[in-house]
C-alpha cells in the first residue's frame, strides 16, 4: 500500500435496471424520454389515513418473468431488493458477457442496499415476546415457530451482495454500503477505485432498494419528507418546480459492470462508457437538513471533476439528485451555480426522479445508467412536471420534454440523508 | 517517490476500558469484559458502560436518536483526533476523510410499541385500520433517523466538522477492515491529508442476540470455558457478542513528520475476497487464504515476513476451523510459524468494530514487545497447526502483524501493519 500505483482506466461493459418505469434499461429509458411517469397510488399495502399515498412500485409480474433461475433457488433468503438487483444484474452481466471471465477471484461486488424492513405482521408477532423493558422471551419466540430466522437475514445489508456474489460467481472484493440515498453512487465510485488501484478486474456495482412497505414508508411520513400535496400521482414528483413539496418513494435496482479497460479490450466486449472520476464529501451540518449553501454538494462535484482531471467547461450535462423536496432542489441549484459560475445556466440539468421517484440506494446507479444511455442515443432526459417556475431554481432543467443533443461528459449527483454526498463523472468511451 | 501511511492516533472503547493504555493493561492482565446479561437472559455479552451522552457533550435532542453505537463512535473518533495531536482548525474540513464499518442498526420494537399499543383490540390483536389510520402517529417522529445505518456516522462527522471523502460499510468485521483500507487509499491518493478510519459494533440488543441465536453462531455455553468464547478451542461452540469501537487517524508518513506527529506503525497490506462455506455461516477456506495472500502481496512480503497473526478467531466451530486451515495453507512449509492471537475472549465479537480494535492492540504489541495471552483457560483444538498464544503473555516484538476480519456471509479481509521507521 504505497503511492506508486498506476491509474487504470475503468470502462463500463454492461448495465441493467428494473424500475417503476420499465423492466430493463431500454424500456425505462424509452418511457422516460417520452416524459412518462412510473408513479401511481400504492397498491402493495394499505395507505388509508396516510398523508402520502403514492409511490413508484415495480410490477411483481416483471420480477417473476425476469428473475434468473439461479435466484429462484435462493428465494427464501432473498430480500425484495436483492430480487430486483438480480434482475438488473442479469441484464448487465449478459451485456458484459460476464460468464466468460475466467478468473472469478478478480470479479467483485459493490452494492448499496439496506435490506428488508420488518412488516407490521412481524412486529405484531414479535411484540408478544417482548416485555417493553428490553427483554425478550427468546425461547417462547422459538417455540412459537412463527418468526423465520430468514427475516433477520434479509434485513442484513451484506446479505444482498453476498448472495449476488453466489449468483454470479464473483469471488473478489464484496462490499455493502449503507449511506442512504448516496449508497448506489458510492458503491459505483468505490468499485471504480478498486479497479483503478488494481485490486479487481471487474466489479458488479450499483444499488437496490425495496422499502415501499408500511414500516419503511411511515418512517419517511413521520419526518415529513414525502410529498403530501399532488393533483395526480404522475404529478407528485416535480423537482425544481415551485409547487414541489416532498419526494416520492420508489423501488428499483441498477447494476453496472465496471471493468479495467485493458481487461475489457482483451475480451473483446463492447465498451459502453467510462467512469472518469468520483468525488464524495460530508455536509457535517445537520442530520435533518442539507447545508443551505450546498457546501457538501460543491465538494463532491468538484472532487469528481478533479479526479477525472477535467474542468467545468468539459461537462455537458448534470444528472441532478433532484428529489422534489423544497430544500434539496434549492441547495443543489445553489451548489451547481457555485461550481459552474457563469456557465451554470448553459449546462442542462435534469432529474430522473421526476418520472421514477426516489429509489434511495438504487438511485445513483439507475441515474448513472440513464446518463450513459442518453450519451449513446444523444438524448437528454427531461424533468417533467415543470409547470410553475421557481425563481430560486433558475437553471435549465430540460423541462417536460427530452432534448436531442450529443454529449460526452456528465456529472451524476447523489446526496444522502444525514449529509453524505457522492458525484460520479461519467464519459462516453473515447480512445 | 514512495510514501506510506502511518497511524498517528487511536481512539478505542470496549467493555474493558475506554483508553488505549487502559485496555492494553487490562488485556495483558488477562481481563475480559464478557459478563452474563442477567435479567433472566441466557446470554452473556461484553457490553460497554460508562459512556454518558451528557458527559460526551451530546445535546439531549441529538441523544434521542443515538444508540450506544453512536456514543462509542463519537468518543473513539474524538480520542483518535486528540491522540494525533489535532485540534479543530488544524486541517480544513474538506481535507479530512472519514471511513467506518458500522454494525447493524435494528428496528427497535420498543420504539414502535407505542403505535402498536394504541392499535390493540380488546383481545390483544392488532387493529390494522386503527394502526394505519392513527396508531403510527404515536411513534416518535425522530424514530426513522435512529434506524438509518449512516446517521451515527454523520453525527460524528458533524461533531468533528469532517467534510472530506467518506464512506460507510456494513455490517461485519470485513466492513471495518475495508473502511481502514479506504482511509489508507484516500491518504495515499492525497484526497485527504488525514483520514479517520475504523469501525463500531452494533449495540448488543435483544434483536442482535436473537439474530445470533437464530444463525447458530452464539456460544452454547458448553465445554471447559463455561460459556465463554473459546477461539480455536477444542470445545468451542460459538462466539459472544461485544460492544466496542476503534478509530485510527491515518496520515502520510511525510506529512506526519512535517507536522511533528508521532507514529510507531504503518499499514502496508490489504486483501479481500468472498466465498461462503457451503455448510456454515462463515467464509470458505480458499477465500480466507486468498485474502491473506493478497495482503501479503500488497505489503510486498511473503509469509515468512509475518511474526504474528491476529486471527478473526470468533470461537465458532466451522469458522475457526476454516480460518485455521487457511492459516495453515498460507504459512505451510515455513520453519518458524507465526504466533496466533485472538482478542474475542476479552472484548467479545465486535463485528464491524473488531478489525480497528485489533489494529490498535496489534500496534501496541509491536511497540510494547508483548503479545498478551488469549484470555481464558481452555484446551486448544489439537487439530490446529499453529501455536495460539495461551497461558502467559509472549515476549515478542513482532515486525509485521497480519489481521483477519471475516463475516458470516463469506466476505474476508486481511490487513497488515508493521513497525514504522522514522525517516528523520
Amino acid at each position: 500500500m504505497s503511492d506508486n500505483s498506476s491509474r487504470r482506466r475503468v470502462a463500463v461493459t454492461g448495465f441493467g435496471m428494473i424500475t417503476p418505469l420499465g423492466r430493463n434499461t431500454t424500456e425505462t429509458f424509452d418511457r422516460a424520454s417520452n416524459g412518462l411517469s412510473g408513479i401511481d397510488y400504492i397498491k402493495s399495502f394499505e395507505t388509508n389515513g396516510l398523508p402520502c399515498r403514492v409511490g413508484g412500485e415495480v410490477d411483481d409480474q416483471w420480477i417473476e418473468e425476469l428473475l434468473p433461475q439461479s435466484a429462484r433457488r435462493l428465494q427464501a433468503y432473498s430480500s425484495r431488493g436483492l430480487r430486483l438487483m438480480s434482475v438488473a444484474t442479469r441484464e448487465a452481466a449478459g451485456l458484459a458477457r460476464l460468464d466468460l471471465v475466467s478468473d472469478r477471484t478478480r470479479i467483485g461486488v459493490s452494492l448499496g442496499s439496506h435490506g428488508d424492513n420488518p412488516s407490521v405482521e412481524d412486529i405484531s408477532l414479535l411484540h408478544r415476546f417482548y416485555d417493553g423493558k428490553g427483554n425478550w422471551d427468546i425461547r417462547g419466540l422459538m417455540d412459537a415457530g412463527g418468526y423465520s430466522c430468514l427475516n433477520f437475514f434479509r434485513r442484513k445489508p451484506d446479505a444482498a451482495p453476498a448472495l449476488l456474489s453466489m449468483l454470479f460467481d464473483c469471488k473478489g472484493p464484496n462490499l455493502s454500503f449503507v449511506s442512504a440515498c448516496s449508497a448506489g453512487a458510492q458503491a459505483i465510485g468505490e468499485a471504480y477505485r478498486i479497479i483503478r488501484e488494481g485490486s479487481a478486474d471487474v466489479m458488479i456495482a450499483g444499488g437496490c432498494e425495496a422499502t415501499l412497505n408500511f414500516t419503511g414508508f411511515i418512517g419517511f411520513v413521520l419526518i415529513k419528507a414525502l410529498v403530501e400535496k399532488y393533483a395526480t400521482p404522475p404529478q407528485a414528483s416535480r423537482p425544481f418546480d415551485r409547487k414541489r413539496n416532498g419526494f416520492v418513494m420508489s423501488e428499483g435496482a441498477g447494476s453496472v459492470i465496471l471493468e479495467d479497460l485493458d481487461h475489457a479490450r482483451s475480451r473483446g466486449v463492447p465498451i459502453l462508457g467510462e467512469i472518469l472520476g468520483y468525488g464524495d464529501s460530508a455536509d457535517a451540518y445537520r442530520i435533518t437538513d442539507t447545508h443551505p449553501k450546498g457546501d457538501g454538494a460543491i465538494l463532491a462535484m468538484q472532487g469528481a471533476m478533479d479526479d477525472a482531471g477535467i474542468g467545468i467547461g468539459e461537462i455537458d450535462y448534470i444528472n441532478a439528485h433532484g428529489t422534489s423536496t423544497v430544500q434539496n432542489d434549492l441547495t443543489e441549484t445553489r451548489a451547481i451555480k457555485a461550481v459552474f459560475g457563469d456557465r451554470a445556466r448553459q449546462v442542462p440539468v435534469s432529474s430522473n426522479k421526476s418520472m421514477i421517484g426516489h429509489t434511495i440506494a438504487a438511485a445513483g446507479a439507475i441515474e448513472c445508467i440513464l446518463t450513459l444511455t442518453g450519451m449513446h442515443r444523444s438524448i437528454i432526459l427531461p424533468t417533467i412536471n415543470q409547470e410553475n417556475p421557481d425563481p430560486k431554481c433558475d437553471l435549465d432543467y430540460v423541462p417536460n420534454e427530452a432534448r436531442s443533443r450529443r454529449y460526452r461528459r456528465a456529472l451524476s449527483n447523489s446526496f444522502g440523508f444525514g449529509g453524505q454526498n457522492a458525484c460520479l463523472c461519467i464519459g462516453s468511451f473515447e480512445e | 517517490m514512495t510514501d506510506t501511511v502511518v497511524i498517528t492516533g487511536a481512539g478505542i472503547t470496549t467493555s474493558i476500558g475506554h483508553t488505549v493504555s487502559g485496555i492494553w493493561t487490562a488485556l495483558v492482565a488477562g481481563n475480559t469484559g464478557i459478563r452474563p446479561l442477567g435479567n433472566g437472559s441466557p446470554d452473556a455479552a461484553a457490553t460497554v458502560s460508562g459512556l454518558d451522552p451528557a458527559a460526551l457533550g451530546i445535546h439531549p435532542r441529538d441523544a434521542r436518536i443515538m444508540g450506544r453505537h453512536s456514543h462509542m463512535l463519537i468518543k473513539a473518533s474524538r480520542d483518535a483526533y486528540a491522540a494525533a495531536g489535532i485540534v479543530k482548525g488544524d486541517f480544513a474540513p474538506e481535507e479530512i476523510g472519514f471511513f467506518a464499518g458500522m454494525g447493524m442498526v435494528d428496528y427497535s420494537i420498543s420504539d414502535l410499541m407505542p403505535g402498536l399499543l394504541k392499535s390493540l383490540r380488546v383481545d390483544g390483536s392488532i387493529d390494522y385500520d386503527l394502526f394505519f389510520d392513527s396508531g403510527f402517529r404515536e411513534i416518535h417522529p425522530l424514530w426513522p433517523l435512529s434506524m438509518l445505518n449512516n446517521i451515527s456516522f454523520c453525527q460524528a462527522a458533524i461533531g468533528l466538522d469532517i467534510r472530506g471523502e467518506n464512506t460507510v460499510f456494513s455490517p461485519h468485521a470485513d466492513s471495518g477492515a475495508r473502511a481502514i483500507a479506504e482511509g489508507v487509499r484516500t491518504v495515499l491518493e492525497r484526497k485527504a491529508k488525514i483520514a479517520l478510519a475504523g469501525g463500531v459494533s452494533e449495540a448488543v440488543s435483544p434483536e442482535a442476540l436473537a439474530r445470533g441465536r437464530y444463525f447458530g453462531v452464539i456460544s452454547r455455553g458448553e465445554g471447559d470455558g463455561n460459556g465463554t468464547c473459546m477461539p480455536f478451542g477444542q470445545n468451542r461452540s460459538g462466539t459472544i457478542f461485544g460492544e466496542g469501537c476503534g478509530i485510527v487517524s491515518l496520515e502520510l508518513r511525510s506529512s506526519a513528520e512535517a507536522r511533528g506527529a508521532g507514529y510507531d506503525t504503518m499499514i502496508t497490506g490489504y486483501g479481500s475476497s468472498c466465498r461462503k462455506d457451503a455448510e456454515a455461516n462463515c467464509p470458505a477456506i480458499d477465500a480466507i487464504a486468498l485474502s491473506m495472500k493478497q495482503a501479503l502481496a500488497q505489503a510486498d512480503t511473503g509469509p515468512e515476513g509475518i511474526d504474528l497473526v491476529i486471527a478473526h478467531g470468533d470461537g465458532t466451530l466451522r469458522g475457526d476451523g476454516n480460518e485455521a486451515e487457511a492459516i495453515g495453507l498460507v504459512f505451510s512449509g515455513l520453519s518458524g510459524q507465526p504466533a496466533v492471537y485472538s482478542s474475542k475472549p476479552a472484548f467479545g465479537h465486535l463485528l464491524a468494530g473488531a478489525p480497528a480494535v485489533d489494529l490498535i492492540i496489534g500496534s501496541a504489541m509491536i511497540t510494547q514487545g508483548i503479545v498478551p495471552a488469549v484470555t481464558g483457560a481452555y484446551t486448544t483444538d489439537p487439530t490446529i497447526g499453529f501455536t495460539l498464544v495461551k497461558g502467559q503473555p509472549l515476549p515478542l516484538r513482532p515486525k509485521r502483524v497480519l489481521i483477519n476480519a471475516l463475516s458470516y456471509e463469506g466476505q474476508c479481509s486481511s490487513l497488515i501493519i508493521e513497525a514504522a521507521v522514522h525517516q528523520r
